[in-house]
């Protein structure tokens, strides 16, 4: 159990890396810079300063490359939160900027989810906000007051150049320096960790990256040095990890299942045992700190597998001991005999308590990951996000192109060097991919595995093919001439600059898809005319703030869940359901509304108290995006509970089963509440050349009921290009029925 | 302990029989293992959750003006949707590229004839070449403005 092999000094190591590098230098016989001319003969530096330059060269290069690649829809618009989770996330940290932490912890909203409220302290993972306020104040210590809007959005740009260095750490851990900054380059621009990090977009993923590496590095450094200071450091890392981000259930299951491995492979040492025992202990005690996750690492499915683990270790640990104790016959019977025992308990103690209710399933999100078709089967909610969807291989190479191909080529170089390290390495590439194959929003946790990968790969090739390479020697006049190998030094250029065109290609991709793609906020469109001029469309916000000026401050907001964390942000009024989802009834009773005639909604609309209802309207613009295009998701969750039973999706298809909105359209469908309230007064609009009034240029149809009046409702506001419609709901009538 | 043990043996009997785990049964080498991934790579990437959930066609048709049905290879327009075919191609020119990288590799070993590093380093690089190409092709393909 103890290796003689880990008692190497470190210092020992370290120099004979350095011994080796010069003995290379030597061999290429080439330098990294070329001969000075003799009167700067002082500034020629040694081998060892010139590598150091190299990597703080490349490394600050890249740092700087992901903090500005991520700024193009600052550029384009202004310096915005985008899309809307971040509003929320945006309003909490203002909160806690204002407020303090302890307000923060026991905040109680009111203005959400009307009558219920929602308790933010206990139910959001505050590391991000903590992390912005704490930012946010340092910076106002030494006097450099920006507002709190600006540090939210470009902390998660600086965040990923902090990514950038820690990956270059890990990949150094994994394998050399080499790889380290070739993966380092890579994750600077890999789209996959883009298209959740731009500037704007203030939401968890956005430092949760960086808490995962930064956990991972300390976890590699743990295994291998089996020492308690990086394993300590490790849990501290898992610690803030779990404060940022729900996807700290990969790392509880990734670090135990890496374990096991070692385990399985006959690994085991008391370097795992050290590193795993306290990363296990402290980072759980540590976990538990967050009030959102409360006792879960004790109670749920999703953590009992690094407990089973951890119980596995010990026994593992405490046989290697009594073996080298006891004789083998002695050893054999007692062996026996504690498996037997322990296997029998604690199966018995496992079924007992998942029957009783104490230990709980697996939750619904995570229990979709495992089981794909669970969501679509049984939560609508959870399956209709389009994030939620299963990935398509366009997807993969979109979002990261040239690593597609380098990662199996990667994980090859890391199963013929087999070692604890590159176990977990493979372990993390390939649970991730079949996660990334899942859920197209677990790309994210991809994204980062493919550039260590990919940097392993590269540098492997580069460094097999380098070494074929002539030496230009002046010193020494033979050259070996190899039989078995025609054109050697062609051969080893062709594969060098074939690498290093794929990896321009792969800059150059990556730039495009963040200009084109990721850099949208969402909250303000743009579009090009046909003379090539961009129009603008920033009705969002003009909605918000008609609704903040013109509205009493009590004002109840009604609107589909999609808007509510912008509602609350900035229009500061009460909404009724928003992006949390947490209260399917009280959605499924807002989908109800909006699926059933005025006169059922009304009744749905005085019992909740509603004065305002916001609808989003693309016909006029042509936005694809709107609620009639989410209308069916309204209708599925709203007949998902008892009092919607009455609405069945069926009734709102045509008799051919389509969904249309124009006059073959379904009655039902075009009576209903949201129906009415997109298209008030829209049958009078021209909106193409050619076409009648009224015509929709989402759905491509002229639409079925034109002339109606609204019964309960009369319109308080329709901004500019008609994307966002505000409705104040009429006060019952003087005089009764 | 031997107390604990001879309970049930008071009631059951022991049949004479010996079981042997088959000796054909190994704890799988790396390589093997490495197989095994790069096979779940290909299902992986080529879309297979995605075909299983929203059950896409194999691969699309759509009428020309003569009313005959053609068939379409590619989903155009969508990064997020695909037919089980396009997929499936390609995964494997993603699986392909790997491959050619680690024949590169392995033709640099030493003790190989002329004629077999030839033939590794033809293979390699053909692998790679089509790899990369055909990948970079299909997402043109697929998006029309791919690249503008």
């Amino acid at each position: 159990m103890y290796d003689k092999k880990d008692h190497f000094p470190t210092i020992y190591k370290f120099c004979r890396s350095q011994f080796h590098f010069v003995q290379a230098q030597r061999r290429f016989g080439f330098t990294i810079f070329p001969a000075f001319p003799k009167w700067l003969g002082i500034y020629r530096i040694s081998i060892e300063k010139q590598e150091t330059l190299l990597k703080l060269i490349v490394l600050s290069a890249a740092a700087i490359l992901s903090f500005s690649t991520r700024l193009f829809a600052v550029l384009r618009f202004e310096s915005v939160i985008h899309e809307f989770d971040p509003y929320f996330n945006f309003r909490s940290t203002k909160y806690l900027a204002q407020e303090g932490f302890y307000s923060f912890h026991n905040w109680f909203d009111s203005r959400a989810w009307y009558p219920l409220g929602r308790i933010i302290g206990g139910t959001i993972y505050p590391g991000l906000m903590v992390t912005a306020a704490a930012l946010y104040h340092v910076l106002h210590a030494v006097n450099i007051t920006i507002d709190v809007r600006e540090v939210c959005v470009f902390l998660a740009p600086l965040f990923s150049s902090l990514t950038v260095l820690v990956t270059y750490y890990l990949t150094k851990e994994l394998k050399d320096v080499g790889s380290g900054l070739v993966a380092a380059a890579m994750i600077s621009i890999v789209p996959g960790y883009i298209s959740r990090s731009v500037a704007g977009s203030y939401d968890n993923e956005g430092i949760a990256i960086f808490c995962m590496l930064l956990t991972y590095y300390m976890w590699v450094k743990a295994v291998k040095t089996g020492s308690l200071f990086w394993s300590t450091l490790c849990a501290l890392a898992y610690f803030y990890m779990v404060s940022s981000w729900g996807g700290y259930v990969f790392l509880i299951n990734l670090i135990p299942l890496h374990v096991l491995t070692l385990m399985v492979t006959g690994r085991f040492s008391h370097r795992i045992y050290v590193a795993y025992s306290t990363v296990y202990v402290l980072g759980t005690i540590l976990s538990m700190q967050i009030s959102f996750v409360g006792f879960q690492p004790v109670q749920s499915s999703e953590h009992m597998a690094a407990f089973g683990v951890f119980g596995l270790c010990q026994i593992h640990a405490f046989v290697d001991y009594l073996r080298s104790k006891l004789t083998q016959q002695q050893f054999d019977a007692l062996f026996r005999f504690l498996a037997t025992v322990v296997v029998v308990v604690s199966v018995v103690v496992g079924a007992a308590l998942t029957a009783l209710g104490k230990i709980s399933p697996w939750t619904g999100r995570f229990y979709s990951l495992l089981d794909p078709s669970y969501a679509k089967n049984n939560i609508p909610i959870i399956a209709s996000v389009s994030e939620h969807q299963p990935t398509s291989w366009s997807s993969f190479y979109f979002d990261l192109q040239i690593l597609v191909l380098l990662c199996p080529v990667g994980l090859y170089f890391c199963f013929s060097k087999l070692n604890d390290h590159n176990i977990f390495i493979i372990l993390y590439g390939v649970t991730s991919v079949y996660f990334a194959g899942v859920m197209v929003r677990l790309m994210l946790v991809l994204a980062p595995v493919m550039c260590v990968l990919s940097g392993i790969a590269v540098t492997g090739i580069l460094s097999v093919y380098m070494r074929n390479l002539d030496v230009i020697d002046t010193k020494t006049r033979k050259k070996k001439v190899d039989t078995s190998y025609p054109v050697k030094n062609e051969i080893a250029t062709f594969v060098i600059l074939m690498m290093t065109f794929f990896l321009i290609t792969y800059t150059f991709h990556s730039t495009w898809v963040t200009a084109e793609a990721y850099s949208s906020p969402s909250i303000v469109l743009s579009a090009s005319q046909h003379d090539g001029s961009r129009i603008i469309f920033d009705d969002f916000r003009e909605a918000y703030y008609w609704l903040r000026q013109n509205t009493p401050e009590d004002a109840k907001v009604m609107s589909w869940w999609d808007y509510g964390y912008q509602i609350t942000a900035m229009a500061n009024r009460t909404i009724l359901v928003d992006n949390n989802t947490w209260n399917n009834t009280h959605i499924s009773r807002v989908g109800q509304a909006m699926s059933s005639p005025e006169d059922k909604a009304y009744e749905i609309m005085r019992e909740l108290d509603v004065s305002y209802v916001l609808v989003i309207f693309g016909g006029l613009t042509g936005y694809a995006s709107d609620d009639i295009n989410k209308f069916l998701w309204m209708v599925r969750i709203g007949g998902s509970t008892d009092k919607g039973s009455h609405i069945k999706e069926a009734d709102y298809f045509t008799p051919q089963g389509e969904f249309r909105v124009d006059r073959e359209g379904s009655p039902v469908l075009l009576n209903c509440l949201m129906y009415k309230m997109c298209y008030y007064r829209f049958g009078q609009v021209y909106t193409e050349q050619g076409k009648p009034s009224g015509y929709d240029r989402v759905r491509n149809a002229e639409i079925g009921n034109k002339d109606f009046e609204l019964d309960v409702l009369e319109e308080a506001y329709t901004t500019e290009h008609w994307i966002v419609r505000i409705y104040k709901v009429k006060d019952l009538n003087n005089r009764g029925a | 302990m031997e107390t604990i043990y001879k309970i049930p043996f008071a009631v059951l009997e022991v049949p004479p029989i010996k079981i042997k785990k088959p000796s054909f049964i190994r704890i799988p080498t790396p390589m093997v293992v490495f197989g095994m991934v790069l096979f779940s790579y290909f299902l992986v990437t080529g879309g297979i959750v995605y075909d299983v959930i929203v059950e896409p066609p194999s691969i699309g048709s759509t009428t020309d003006e003569f009313g005959h049905s053609r068939p379409v290879a590619f989903m155009q327009y969508r990064v997020n949707g695909q037919y089980i075919m396009e997929g499936l191609a390609s995964s494997f020119l993603f699986v392909l590229g790997g491959i050619g990288f680690v024949v590169l590799d392995k033709a640099n070993l030493t003790g190989l004839s002329r004629l077999q590093r030839t033939m590794l380093l033809t293979l390699g690089f053909f692998c790679v070449i089509a790899a990369f190409f055909g990948s970079r092709i299909f997402m043109t393909i697929k998006l029309p403005g791919y690249l503008k």
